[in-house]
Formats: C-alpha cells, structure tokens, sequence
C-alpha cells in the first residue's frame, strides 16, 4: 500500500525532534539583527526593572519600620521609577515582537509560496489543496502567538530568574537555597511529561489539517455534492473529522491544565518553605523583616515566569509542529534540483525530437517508445482516442513531467539541461482545462501579458473572431467571471484561454482540445484567422475535432501510449487506421 | 448630559468586549452549565489568589512581632489555600478549553451544514479559499477569546473586584485610591478598543485573500508554470502577506502605547498606597504587615492587567470573525435539502413560459416546450446562448424568474430537492470528482450500491475496461479533482456516477467534449439500450452525437425551439456541416 503524501509527513513529524526545527527558526529570527537586538534589549531591560522593583519596596518597608521618611521616599519613588522604565521598554518590546514575529511568519509564508513555483508539477498530484494551505495559513498562524508573546516571555523569563536569584544570593545565601529547594522538583515533573504534551500536540495539528483539507474539498466539489443530494452524508464525515479534532484538543488541554494546577501548588510550597526558614533566620537576627518581604516576592516574581511555561510549553510545541510542516513546503526539492538545467534558449532554430521516449506517472506506462520529429514552423495534429496519452505527450513538450526513457531533444539539446523558464518563454500553451482568475476578462489576459494595453487586447480578441463570444456580456471584457470563471459559460472560458496564447505570440503554440466547447461557427471564424497568424510559428494541437485538422500539414494518431500512425490528411484517410474511423464517424460516411 | 451620553456609551462598549462570549455561548447546545460552573469555580480561584498575599502579610505581621507558632500556622494555611486554588484552577483551565473546543466543534458543523444548505447562486459570488479561512481561522479566532475570556477575562475581573474588598477591609482609603484607577483603565481600553477595530477587520480579510490567492496558485499551476507567470505570481502574494503584515504592525503600535499604560496606572495606584501607608505607619508606629499586603495585592494585579490589553486585542480580532462567520450563518441564500423521501419521479418534462435572468441579462424569455419521458433530445446552439443556463434550471440548481416546470406533471418547486435530485441527474460541463477512489466517485449518491450495479454503471460509460486494466481497479485512487485521469477518463467516471442510481432524467451538458467521437458514440449507444425509459439530454457541439438524437433542439435569442431540417438548420452550429475536406486538398477524392 502506498502511503498519501500526509502519512509520511506524519511520519517524519513523529520522529522529527521540536528542539532541531527550532533551532532552524531561532537562526532566521536572529538574521533580522536590528529587530531582534531591539527586542532582546528591550526584554531585559524590562526584566531587570521587574526583579529591582521588588528590592526598592523591600528597602522601603524597612524604612518604614526604622522610622526613616528619606529611605521611604526614595525607594517609593525607585518602585515607582523602575515601573516607568518598564513602561518605555515595554512598549518598545511590544513593538518589537510583533515586528520579529509577523516578519517572520511573512517571510515563511512567502518562501512557501516561491518554493510552491518551483516544485515539480507531479507534487500538486500528491498534496491536497486545502493541506498545503492549511500550512501556509493555519500553521504559520500559530507562530504567531508563540514569538509575540511567548518568546519574550521566555527571555524575560531567563533574566527575571538569573536577576533574581542573584539579588537573592546577594542578599542571604541560606535563604536563596531554601527558595531553590523546588526547582528540582519543578524540572523533574516538567521533563516526565514532555513526550506526552508533544505527541498531544501533533494530534491536535493533524486533526484539524484533517478539517482544513475536508472543507477545501467539499468547498470546491460542492456542485458535485449538491446535485447528488448527498449534503447531510458529508456533514457527517466531516463531523468525524470534527469530533476526532475535538477530542484531541480536549485530550491536551487536560494534561496541560493539570500540568499548570501543580505548578501552582509546588509555588506555594516554596513560599512556604521561605517563610518558615526565613523566620527562624529572623530570630537569629540573620535577616531583617524587609528582606523577608523581599524574598518572598522574589519567589513570586520567580514563579511567574515557570507558571507562564505551562503556557509556553504548549504554545512551543504546538507552533514547532506547526513549523515543521511549513519547513516540509520550503525545503521540498524544487524542479530545478531534480532536472539541473541551465542551458538558457533564446529562440526556438530548428526542431524538437522525441527519442524513445517512454513516460509513466506511476505503475502504468502513459507513452512508449515515442520517436518523433516536429521541425520549426511545422504544425503538428495529434488525434487519437480518449486516455491514448494525447496530453501526457504535450505535459513531456512543456517540461511539466521529464520522460522516464528515452529524450526530447530541442534544437539538438537534450531538454532536461535546458533552463526551463527560458524554453517555456518560448512557449504558449492552451491546457485542456482551461483555468481562470478572479477578477475581469481583462485581468485575466493581463496576468499573462502585463504590457498589454485594453484596445491592443479587445482589438486581438476582435482579429481572432473571438469578440462575438462575449459581446453579449454586461460588461464585455471588464465583466467580472467569478472564482474560476464560473460566471462565464465554457467556451467563453476556452475563448479567454486561447485569446491569452495569441497575444502571447508564442514562437512554439500547443494547444490540448482549444476549440471543444466552442460552437462550430464561432470555431471557424477562429481558424480563418489563424492561418496568418500560424505562419512561421510551430504548432502542437491535440484534438478531436476534424474542422481543426485544416491547419496541420501532418497528423499523429496515438493508441495506448504509442505512436500508431503518422501521415498527411490523405495519406491517414487512406490507410484504415484509428484516424479514418474518427473521421468517418463525425461525418456519417459509414457507420 | 453630554458626558452622561459618553459614558454610557463606554460602558456599552466595555460590554462589548465580552460580546464574542455571548455569541460562542449560544452554540453550546445544552451544555451551557458547563460555562456557568466554570464562571463560579473562577471566582473562587480568583478569590483565593488573593487570599494568599493577605495571608502573607499576616504571616510577615506574624514574625513581627516574633510569634512563631502562627507564622507556621500561616504557612500551613497559604499551602493549604493554595493547593485549593490549583485544584480549581484546574477546572477553570480545563473547563475553559472545553467551552471553547465544544464551541469550536460547534460552530463548525454549524458552518458546514450552512455551507451545505447554500444555494448555487450563493457560491458565485463567494470563492472558496474564503469561505474555507471563514470556517478555519475565524472560528479559532473567536475560540482563542472565548477560552482566554473565561480564563483570564472574567477572572481578572473578579480579581479586582476582590482586591476592593481586601483593600477596603485593610484600609478603606488604600480602596479608595485604587477605585481612582478604575475609570481611567476604562478609558484606556476603550479607546485601544477603538483604536484597532478597523484593523483587524482587515487583517481577517487579508488573511482571506492569502487563502484566495493560494488556492488559485494551486489549482491553478500548470497555467501558471505554462505561461511562467510565477514571478508575477509570487510578487502578487506577498504583497498581499506585505498588508497582513503591515496591519499587524499598526496594531502592534496601538497596543504597545495602551496596553502598557495600564500597569502604569496600577503602579502609580500602588507607589501612592506605599507613600501613604508607609507615612501612616511610621506616624502611628503601627504593623507594616497590612502596607505588605496591600502593595502585594498590586504587585499581583500588574500582569492580569497588563493581560486585560492582550484580551482586548482577541476580542477584537473576535468580533472581526464573527462578522465573517455571520454571513455564512445567515438564513439567505438557503434551500432546503432535508428530506427522507427518496422516492423517483416519472421522466414528462412540460416547461411553461419560463424566463431566467443572469445578472442583468435576459437568458430567455417564454419558453414552452414538452418532453416525453424516454424521448433522447440532442440540445444545440452556439457559445452562451445558454444551454447550460436552461439545464441547469431543471434539478432547480438556478431558478426561473417566471413560468413553472413540471415533471410526471408535478410543479418542481413543490417536490423534495431530495427527490428531484434522484430523478434528474446532471453531468456537467466542468466536472468536479471528489478525491478518494473510483468507485467511492461512482457511488457518491448512494454508498449502498452493489458493486454490479457499479459495473454495469461503468460499462454503459465505456470506462469499465480502463478501470479493470488498472492496478487496484475500482480502488484506484483519483487524485484531488481527479487529477490522475485523462479529461475523458473524468468525464466517463462523471457518466457512470450519475447513471449509477438510474435517474428517471439524464442530462449530459457537453459531457464527452474530451471523448473521442467513437468512444462517444458507444457511450449513447449504451445508454439507449441500457436506459431505456430514461429521458435523456444531450447538449452538444458535435454532429454525431446530434444524429443521434431522436430529437433536437436548438437555443437561439432566448428561445428554444424545435430543428427538423438537420443539414439546413444546422448549418455552422454543429460539427462537421461544413469541413468535409479537412485540411488536405487530396481529401476531395474522397
Ligand atoms: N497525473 C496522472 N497520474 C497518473 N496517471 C495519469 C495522470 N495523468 C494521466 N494519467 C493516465 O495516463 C494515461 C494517458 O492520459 P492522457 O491525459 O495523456 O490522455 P489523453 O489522450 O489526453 O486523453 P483525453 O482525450 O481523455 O484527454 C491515462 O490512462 C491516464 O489515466
Ligand atoms: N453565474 C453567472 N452569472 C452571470 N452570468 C452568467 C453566469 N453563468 C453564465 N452566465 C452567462 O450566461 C450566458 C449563458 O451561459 P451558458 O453557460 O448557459 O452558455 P452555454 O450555452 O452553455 O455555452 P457553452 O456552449 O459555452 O457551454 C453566458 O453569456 C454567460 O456568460
Ligand atoms: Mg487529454
Ligand atoms: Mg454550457
């Protein structure tokens, strides 16, 4: 059995260590110096203000009880002093954070997207939708309370700790040791349950990309859904999921609320413990009494930052799971790194050859043994019967997928040390699916041609009697076609498809089915106008329709991943092959 | 007068702050108590976190005046009490996440029924990277708040409330002077609350537009490496990551300044207390342990407060994602799916005067028109002229402005979605296949289906040999949108999935475009020995397939009307009427 795509990232998870991935995206904050130095200055400025604040009151108390005005208003006016302080570094701290952390989160999410340009079309194959973007999204998101709130927290954290304990040292060094008694214990607890929390935390993260990638489905197939009247099964499924989820939140939460009562508990021992040995210092006048208060402050002001940990603990471990998802995206092996091209064309000279050439997706072979030769300026047509391998052919052509044997040879170049951004610059492509933007059908051309001005395009459209087929929309070309481009029917989707490959002005056009959904009519105005236009370009065209053969000089007929006749009109009219029979059924001449 | 105004208006918008609470409360079917418990049991903790300063105070007084045995006894009691505490605390935790994962739970299936429940209409206007960051992210938003509210919101309220009480009873001017405080925290976290409203309505909504972008990148990449548009692609994203960002930034700023002037204010409180206990004191030489206490109160005080700014911003960014959820949860657009009866209706057609606008746009006006069940109808006609609009009238996926359907001469707007679906099944132009396995696919209306019947399904589509000569056979996994298949492979898995269930009416609107023209022909030849009875509808482009037909149509200007004379009417609408030559000039021979 194979595994999916998520099994094995759940896999890799598994055995993936937090502390290593953390490691990673400690280094990346750290390469924004200046926001990081900010940060951690502020931080421990604010921490030192917080652990000195208590020894200004501790001082002032005792002012108090020796009578002393001065002491006290000088140390009331540091309490209050060290609080202004921490106002200011605050602030900064605040700012900073988010800086550090929103930065961070933007420059994964834009690396994920790059990366998502440059892996291999066969990846798209294996990961759902809503997965990757739950990671772009969701997961990311995580980190964001991880590194405004708890990181500093954490840094703060460590300095309140060591400040603390040094003015506590500094202070009376038997009492410090009675304070410090529970930090065994504290750590010692914390570690025994630190595989549990993370283990608790994947399920969590796993459930609910689980959701994410449900809904995405059922969002998208939802038309499918409806016209079957199956809504109330899917809402059940999707309950499952839900309720999976559910369960493993509820699962977490329960040791992470029992891990923050402990906590608690094992606070109060320690003051406790404070008290009773820092009364009997007391009466051996080891101490005065504001000291005492101070101490047990101190431990307090100690505790605050190991209670958070119950908090960051959870928070850490859930946003490393979700890192290491998003580093999954960043570091998959881009196209580039698998094929290593780098030969740049700059124009396409004399011909594309395929040798031998053998393709399969999986198990099953798609193309055999494929030779073939298609000169610069020739125009190609490829017939041949559904699931013969008419689009793999052209996917092999645009480097989507690199042939399993054999090679394709462009102008004498093997086409895998051939940059591919520079072939494909050479190329336009009309998919069999044509997919469209939000946005206008303007839009929608201009992404492909940013420097075409609106007359240029409305006036191609009208050269390449495309313009009748939306003449009768609101708005002509600025109307608005929806996600996918659902508000158009399918041939205008076609339409926009070709109109882009023509303005284009491709030296090499391969066109998968351009014309299926489009009326006869309309289809050939088109063809009358591409015949100038086709001159000296080199064409590829997949289809079923014989209207379009017209523009070829030479068919193909495939049949089951091979090349089973080749020829001119006549001559595949001739011979009673897969051609002849197509050819006769869509004209009725004998059935 | 006006400042009364004012002010009611703050306190409004205080109350505002718990509004996500409310909302979430009301999706907690039944389990509601839960929340009320876990409200009481705060008060408690809250109650007995303050305890333990008081107590410490005692115990410093204690050794003070050198009184050793109740400084033990003391010590005793803040252990005691705090082992209390840390055993409710844990409810309160717990329990906090349990309202807001059952709230979580909640909503979404709530969504998803919502979503399910939608019109055709609805999702025209939406996309579906939104719709899915409005069922994701901002039921967590909301989630994140109403844990954090019933964790730390309403116990830091109750904590202040205690800390007036404890500060009355130890010196009712310490109280006074904190009382001073109160109105002026308002004041801050109202106008921080204002501050940063607008902003997170656009951080929610950038983060649906990331959703957006993404899921067209994805979907969409074979057009995107095809054309080498990544570069625009990848500048076009983070741009939008680059006004995430930047929002985020000015709330930072927002808060940075606000947020940290409330532990400002409290330390201003407790320097205040410090001065004038400490004076008192030193005058009266009375205990410092009540000075001690009551500076601890505040000492505490500082980072629940600070945190109130923190609990602003969640319910902020709550209250953004509500309104995003609401338009999901609202009745509009819904159509009622629920039904038990499952029962087939009889394949008539009568279509009276129906017209059916699109937008702005007349599609058609007054067509009449009869169909006989069994009847095969070939519908033609040329791009947009509406021939998916008029099918797709007929399961009531879109409905006609005037005029009425009939099937078996029952008005469709008065039968069951449930039943109406079962009788007519569509395959579309655009075919969506769900991820999972073929067979899963083809038995989507009904998971009890034997597997013969799955054969025979696939058979009359002419995919049952593909499928055998397949690895897992029916196992076989598609791929999201079944990516894995041919276009035609998709199309013929569409075919069989929706003549599985034996519809009463099949419509097929252009849906062999990718299929070969033999593979087609087969395909209808199968249909009309294997289906017979079914009224079945062809929309198409191709001749063959319009031969086929025992009658035809052709939609024209917003009517439909009946062709007779096939070559003559037909002239450049379908296929192959008029290159009978091909390319080649040699082909005349023939
Ligand atoms: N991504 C993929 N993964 C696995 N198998 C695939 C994939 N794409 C196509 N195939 C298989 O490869 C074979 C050839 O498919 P191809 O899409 O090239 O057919 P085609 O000739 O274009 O058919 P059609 O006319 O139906 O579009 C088919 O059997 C198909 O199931
Ligand atoms: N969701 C929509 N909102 C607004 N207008 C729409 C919507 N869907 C389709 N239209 C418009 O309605 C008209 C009819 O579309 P329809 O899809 O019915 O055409 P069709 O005859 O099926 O065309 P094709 O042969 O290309 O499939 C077109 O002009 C189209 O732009
Ligand atoms: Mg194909
Ligand atoms: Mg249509």
């Amino acid at each position: 059995m194979p595994h999916s795509y998520e099994e094995e990232e759940e896999n890799f998870l598994r055995s993936e260590k937090s502390s290593k991935v953390f490691r990673r995206l400690v280094g990346e904050i750290l390469s924004h110096r200046r926001d990081s130095g900010v940060l951690i200055t502020a931080v421990i400025i604010t921490a030192i203000a917080g652990t000195l604040y208590p020894l200004a009151l501790g001082f002032a108390i005792n002012g108090v009880i020796n009578k002393n005005f001065t002491d006290l208003f000088i140390y009331s006016a540091a309490f209050l002093g060290f609080y202004i302080i921490q106002f200011f570094s605050n602030r900064i701290r605040t700012v900073s954070s988010t800086g550090v952390a929103q930065k961070t989160i933007k420059e994964l999410r834009d690396r994920a997207f790059t990366s998502i340009q440059k892996v291999p079309v066969s990846f798209f194959g294996k990961v759902k939708t809503g997965y990757l973007i739950s990671r772009i999204t969701n997961d990311a998101e995580t980190l964001s309370e991880f590194l405004t709130f708890q990181i500093p927290q954490v840094i703060s954290g460590i300095s309140t700790v060591i400040v603390s304990i040094s003015i506590m040292f500094y202070l009376d060094f038997t009492l410090t040791l009675y304070a410090l008694i529970v930090i065994p214990l504290l750590s010692g607890f914390t570690l025994s349950i630190q595989n549990k929390v993370r283990r608790n935390y994947l399920g969590t993260r796993r459930t609910i990309a689980a959701i994410t990638g449900n809904l995405a489905e059922n969002i998208s197939g939802i038309r499918a859904i409806k016209s079957f009247n199956v809504e109330e099964r899917m809402a059940m499924n999707f309950d499952k999921l839900n309720s999976d989820n559910f369960a493993a939140n509820l699962k977490a939460a329960r040791l992470s609320s029992f891990y923050g009562s402990i906590i608690r508990v094992i606070e109060a021992t320690g003051i406790a413990i404070v008290l009773l040995a820092g009364a009997q210092q007391l009466f051996a006048n080891a101490i005065s009494i504001g000291i005492l208060v101070t101490f047990v402050i101190y431990v307090q002001e100690f505790f605050d930052p190991v209670t958070q940990l119950s908090q960051l603990y959870n928070s850490y471990q859930s946003s490393m799971v979700g890192v290491t998802r998003i580093y999954g995206i960043i570091d998959s092996p881009s196209e580039e790194s698998i094929s290593r091209g780098s030969i740049k064309i700059e124009k396409f000279n004399e011909s594309i050859r395929f040798e031998n050439v053998s393709f399969s997706y999986g198990k099953t072979m798609a193309l055999k043994n494929i030779s073939i030769q298609i000169n610069k300026g020739e125009k190609i047509g490829i017939v041949g019967h559904t699931g013969a391998g008419k689009t793999t052919f052209s996917n092999l052509l645009l480097k989507f997928f690199s042939p399993s044997s054999g090679r394709i040879y462009v102008d004498g170049k093997d086409l895998t040390d051939i940059e591919t951004e520079s072939y494909r610059k050479l190329i336009a492509p009309v998919l069999q699916e044509p997919f469209m933007f939000r946005g206008t059908i303007l839009d929608n051309i201009r992404t492909f041609s940013p420097e075409a001005s609106d007359e240029f395009i409305i006036g191609k459209a009208k050269e390449f009697g495309l313009y009748p087929l939306f003449e009768n929309l609101e708005s002509g070309l600025e109307s608005e076609i929806g996600e996918m481009g659902r508000n158009l029917s399918e041939g205008q989707r076609q339409a926009i498809s070709l109109l882009r490959a023509f303005i284009r002005n491709p030296e090499i056009l391969i066109m998968d089915e351009p014309t299926s959904q489009i009326d006869p009519y309309s289809e050939k105005l088109i063809i009358s106008s591409l015949g100038a236009f086709l001159k000296d370009k080199t064409l590829i065209l997949i289809t079923h329709r014989f209207s379009l053969i017209s523009l070829v000089d030479r068919a193909v007929s495939f049949e089951e991943g091979q090349k089973v006749e080749e020829g001119s009109f006549s001559d595949l009219l001739k011979s009673n092959g897969v051609f002849r029979k197509m050819y006769n059924i869509q004209h009725n001449t004998d059935t | 007068m006006n400042f009364t105004i004012n002010m009611s208006k703050r306190i409004k918008n205080i109350i505002a702050v718990l509004y996500p609470l409310y909302f979430g409360s009301r999706y907690l079917k039944g389990k509601r108590w839960i929340l009320y418990s876990v409200i009481c049991i705060s008060i408690i903790t809250a109650g007995t976190r303050l305890l333990i300063p008081v107590l410490i105070g005692d115990a410093v007084s204690s050794v003070q005046s050198l009184n050793f045995k109740r400084l033990e006894y003391f010590a005793i009691l803040i252990l005691f009490i705090s082992a209390i505490s840390g055993f409710f605390q844990f409810f309160v935790n717990y329990g906090s996440q349990y309202i807001s994962q059952l709230y979580a739970y909640g909503m979404r299936n709530n969504i998803f029924e919502h979503l399910m429940k939608k019109k055709f209409l609805f999702f025209e206007n939406q996309t579906s990277g939104d719709l899915l960051s409005r069922s994701t992210m901002d039921v967590e938003g909301t989630r994140v708040f109403i844990m954090n509210a019933t964790n730390q919101l309403l116990p830091t309220l109750f904590m202040i409330l205690f800390s007036l009480i404890f500060l009355f009873i130890l010196d009712p001017l310490y109280a006074l002077i904190f009382l001073v405080t109160v109105p002026v925290l308002i004041l801050i976290g109202v106008t921080f609350q204002r501050k940063q409203r607008v902003h997170w309505r656009r951080i929610r909504s950038y983060y649906g537009n990331m959703n957006e972008e993404l899921q067209e990148n994805i979907v969409g990449n074979r057009v995107v490496r095809g054309f080498s548009i990544e570069g625009e692609e990848t500048t076009k994203f983070n741009s939008t990551t680059k006004s995430y960002f930047d929002e985020y930034m000015i709330v930072a700023r927002i808060r940075g300044f606000h947020n940290n002037l409330m532990p400002l204010t409290i330390s201003i409180a407790a320097t205040a207390i410090l001065l004038y206990g400490g004076y008192v004191s030193i005058i009266n030489a009375s205990q410092v342990g009540n000075l001690v206490a009551a500076v601890n109160i505040f000492s505490i005080m500082t980072f629940p407060i600070s945190s109130l700014g923190r609990l602003i911003v969640f319910s902020e960014n709550a209250r953004a994602s509500i309104q995003r959820i609401n338009m999901v949860l609202s009745d509009e657009m819904q159509e009622d799916i629920q039904s038990t009866r499952r029962s087939k209706h009889s394949g008539d057609l009568l279509i009276n005067n129906i017209s059916f606008t699109r937008g702005k746009r007349q599609i058609f006006s007054g067509v009449n028109l009869r169909i006989s069940q069994g009847e095969i109808v070939g519908i033609t006609g040329k791009t947009a002229s509406g021939k998916s609009a008029f099918v797709n009238l007929l399961p009531r996926f879109y409905e006609p402005d005037t005029g009425s359907i009939l099937i078996g001469g029952r008005d469709v707007s008065s039968i069951p979605l449930s039943e109406l679906r079962r009788t007519i099944a569509l395959v579309p132009q655009e075919i969506t296949l769900l991820s999972g396995t073929i067979l899963e696919n083809i038995t989507l209306s009904d998971t009890s289906l034997s597997l013969e019947a799955v054969v025979k399904a696939a058979r009359i589509a002419v995919i049952d040999k593909f499928i055998e000569s397949l690895p897992d056979k029916y196992d076989t996994r598609v791929g999201e949108r079944g990516i894995t298949l041919s276009g035609g492979q998709r199309q013929r898995v569409a075919i069989a999935r929706a003549i599985v269930s034996e519809p009463k009416i099949l419509i097929l609107d252009d849906a062999t475009s990718s299929v070969d023209p033999e593979t087609e022909l087969e395909i209808l030849k199968r249909i009309r020995k294997e289906l017979s009875g079914t009224t079945v509808l062809i929309v198409t482009h191709r001749k063959s397939a319009i031969k086929f037909a025992d009658r035809i149509l052709r939609i024209q200007n917003g009517s439909v009307e009946d062709i007779f004379d096939l070559e003559e009417d037909l002239k450049g609408i379908v296929d192959g009427a008029n290159l009978y030559r091909g390319g080649d000039e040699n082909a005349t021979q023939l």
